[in-house]
């Protein structure tokens, strides 16, 4: 009688070893993501994300989705955080001449819109690039462009 | 006069069939449980193999029909884990002809009564734990072959191998006995 117990007790060690060591494991591995939950949810109390599209208008259309910047950074500043700007500093605001090495064409210009999620549509920026104060969640494009003006 | 330099290993007709028709029925049921991960009657097939025609024929099956399921498997061809595959089956039809002299599980015990499922006790016991052996050996060398650490892949391997020793474990409770006496009253074999 023993001897048989002894087997079935054989058997339950082994599977609840397992069982525990899965376990354990997985507890550990939950701990780790929640810690790193804690600091994501943390850092978004000083950070946000950021869609930017640029339109090197040749055809060449590159999105920057969820790109993260400080809260309250400018659109100069999140386009320096995706590409190379060049630009210039008027009393109006900065003025962007080229973004990676693209610029300079007589009669074209770097326009700025951000997409107006009510409308449904995208509209020209108002104000100068470093002048445009972001929120989490917008969505902007540079489009390189002849000006209408 | 022979020559005794010789070493001719001989096995009989009837073994070689027996071989060929547990490795086809061995492959049939892989197939046909290829949705139900870790859930496979070859292990039993391979340990009764070992168990009613010797330890050889056991690894033999065992080899076999790994070499067939590990080849056309939808999960993906690997050499070196076919390989552990093929060594670890072949341990439960080497243990079933080693352990077949000492179980000495008897026809006339087919019946329900207390004897009857103390053998399937122990054959279900038996069947949790060369599958914890099997499960340990192809675990390690996974690990090895794709170069994972090796406690980690221990650790990932559990949830897959509590379902194939706990599973072995019932089929082996339930058919092991049944199967073994079975094979021995139609083939009327008995190991030397």
């Amino acid at each position: 009688m023993w001897f048989y117990a002894s087997l079935i007790l054989l058997c339950g060690l082994i599977a609840s070893t397992y069982l525990s060591v899965y376990y354990y494991d997985e507890s550990m591995r939950y701990q780790s993501l929640y810690r790193e939950a804690v600091e994501r949810l943390n850092h978004l109390k000083t950070h946000m994300f950021i869609n930017v599209l640029i339109n090197y208008g040749n055809g060449t259309e590159i999105w920057y989705n969820e790109t993260e910047v400080p809260i309250g950074s400018s659109l100069l500043d999140v386009t320096r955080k995706v590409a190379k700007v060049d630009y210039q500093l008027f009393q109006y605001g900065a003025f962007v001449t080229a973004i990676n090495g693209r610029g300079g064409d007589p009669g074209y210009y770097w326009m700025w819109y951000f997409w107006n999620s009510t409308s449904g549509k995208w509209e020209m920026g108002p104000v100068a690039a470093d002048a445009y104060i972001l929120h989490h969640g917008d969505t902007v494009s540079w489009v390189y462009e002849k000006a209408s003006w | 006069m022979d020559n005794p330099s010789i070493c001719v290993m001989t096995i009989s007709p009837k073994k070689i069939s027996f071989i060929g028709i547990m490795t086809a029925l061995c492959i049939v049921t892989n197939y046909m449980l290829i949705g139900v991960p870790n859930v496979k009657f070859m292990d039993l097939f391979v340990f009764v193999s070992g168990y009613t025609m010797g330890m050889l024929s056991g690894a033999l099956v065992g080899v076999l029909t790994w070499l067939v399921y590990g080849t056309f498997n939808p999960y993906g061809f690997n050499l070196p884990t076919l390989a552990a595959a093929c060594t670890g089956e072949s341990i439960y039809g080497i243990m079933g002809g080693i352990l077949s002299g000492r179980l000495d599980l008897k026809t006339d015990r087919l019946r329900f009564h207390e004897e009857f499922w103390k053998d399937n006790l122990i054959l279900g016991v038996i069947g949790f734990l060369l599958t914890f052996i099997y499960d340990l050996f192809t675990n390690i060398v996974t690990a090895l072959v794709f170069e994972i650490p090796l406690i980690a892949c221990l650790v990932a391997g559990i949830p897959f191998a509590l379902i194939h020793e706990v599973s072995n474990f019932i089929i082996f409770f339930l058919l092991g006995n049944v199967m073994i006496n079975t094979i021995q009253k139609l083939c009327e074999v008995r190991r030397n």
